[in-house]
């Protein structure tokens, strides 16, 4: 806060005669440094009290993107979902759970993945006893639409019998601050999962399991 | 839930290892299959897109590990595969526009390498354009069957011959490795 320091005309009087200005005003004189401590004082609290909240609160909301899926896809299949669980992670939250987990001995595959994803989201969502649940082909139109308006691109679209499962990266991506987007919906229960992050931990982790080949086989005996 | 995940998974992987009619696509090696339609429940639909973006980073991810494996996802540009499981409604339909597909790439100056039709139906189709007579631009993969599913694959790039038989070992798809070796033998031929 700046405080304008007003100093007081000066009048200089060079004889007797009697002046027709009203006497000086008294300089003013700046706020107590005491009453701005006190300010600081009430509000610090205040704001990290409002800092920890939306940070709290938004461990419990999917990010932008995850959000802008589910919104079409519930508007889209004019289902109620009922939400399981909604989680998110920032970057914040994963450098503090990194940072705290460096000095214990983990699995290297959960190393691997805390090392690679640097922000996460999981939404999980379930249809209502006894509704039918929606078309698949609709919901993967619809999510595509969503994403597409956000500059993101499918790059897998798979239909298998109750199964959907669709993954999405932004049409313009860099290894150190990769984006992926997944929806997975099995005919109960529907999951959006999105993650920012660097894969190369991770892909170096996979790179050294023998059994990357029965993975990959899988999509070439197709 | 669990078995759904493969399908991610078996993608990633994938890249670590690595309209009806025939339009031309912005690379003399891409062909446009169109859009297709998910077939209704029961039957099965994929569509994987991978594009230079996508391979142009997994080969940055691969470069220390396997620099091999790096350099031939360096020369590929586009990686489509498309599965539409065939039913009674979607037959007819889905198995003529394949053909249809197979005829105009004949015709648009795409080489026929394989073609193989086995007993059961099933009929597969192998093309490839070849850029300057040294590599290959593009390479297309049609396999029908009839009591199953159709399956296009459109591999775009600047592809070596000896270097299909690669991408079929590290995809560990056959008619990939078939071409390759063929591709091999005809240019220790020469």
């Amino acid at each position: 806060m700046r405080v304008r320091v007003m100093s007081a005309p000066v009048v200089f009087l060079t004889s007797t005669t009697p002046s027709m200005n009203p006497p000086p005003l008294p300089p003013r004189t700046r706020r107590p440094a005491r009453r701005l401590w006190l300010w600081g004082l009430l509000v610090t609290p205040l704001l990290l009290l409002a800092l920890l909240a939306a940070g709290v609160a938004s461990c419990f909301r999917l990010g932008s993107d995850a959000r802008a899926v589910r919104n079409e896809l519930f508007k889209s299949s004019g289902v109620e979902w009922r939400q399981q669980i909604a989680v998110n992670a920032g970057w914040l939250t994963l450098g503090a759970v990194r940072a705290g987990l460096s000095r214990i001995r983990l699995d290297p595959a959960a190393r691997a993945a805390l090392q690679s994803v640097h922000a996460a989201g999981v939404g999980v969502y379930q249809l209502p006893t006894g509704t039918p649940p929606p078309n698949r082909a609709a919901m993967l139109a619809s999510a595509d639409s969503a994403m597409t308006a956000r500059g993101w691109e499918r790059v897998v679209g798979v239909i298998d019998g109750r199964d959907l499962v669709a993954v999405y990266f932004p049409k313009k991506v860099s290894v150190r601050r990769l984006k992926c987007c997944v929806l997975v919906f099995d005919g109960k229960e529907m999951v959006l999962v999105s993650a920012q992050g660097n894969p190369e931990p991770l892909v170096q982790y996979a790179l050294a399991q023998p059994s990357l080949g029965a993975q990959t086989g899988w999509l070439a005996q197709r | 839930m669990k078995t759904m995940l493969r399908y991610p998974l078996a993608v990633a992987a994938l890249t670590a290892g690595l309209g009806l009619n025939v339009l031309a696509g912005s690379s003399p090696g891409q062909v446009d299959f169109g859009k297709f339609a998910p077939p209704g429940d029961g039957g099965q639909f994929v569509e994987i897109q991978l594009n230079s973006n996508l391979l142009s980073l997994t080969a940055q991810v691969l470069e220390k590990q396997q620099p091999d494996a790096a350099k031939l996802l360096r020369s590929v540009q586009l990686v489509r595969v498309n599965v539409v499981g065939l039913t009674d409604e979607n037959r007819a339909e889905v198995t003529k526009r394949v053909r249809q597909i197979r005829h105009d790439l004949a015709h648009q100056g795409w080489e026929q390498n394989v073609v193989v039709q086995e007993k059961n139906g099933d009929d597969v189709g192998i093309y490839t354009k070849t850029r300057g007579g040294e590599a290959l631009a593009g390479i297309v993969i049609t396999v029908i069957e009839p009591k199953g599913e159709v399956v296009l694959i459109n591999i775009v790039g600047d592809i070596r011959p000896d270097q299909v038989a690669l991408l079929g070992e590290k995809l560990d798809v056959k008619p990939l490795k078939d071409i390759g070796a063929a591709l091999e033998g005809a240019a220790l031929r020469k």
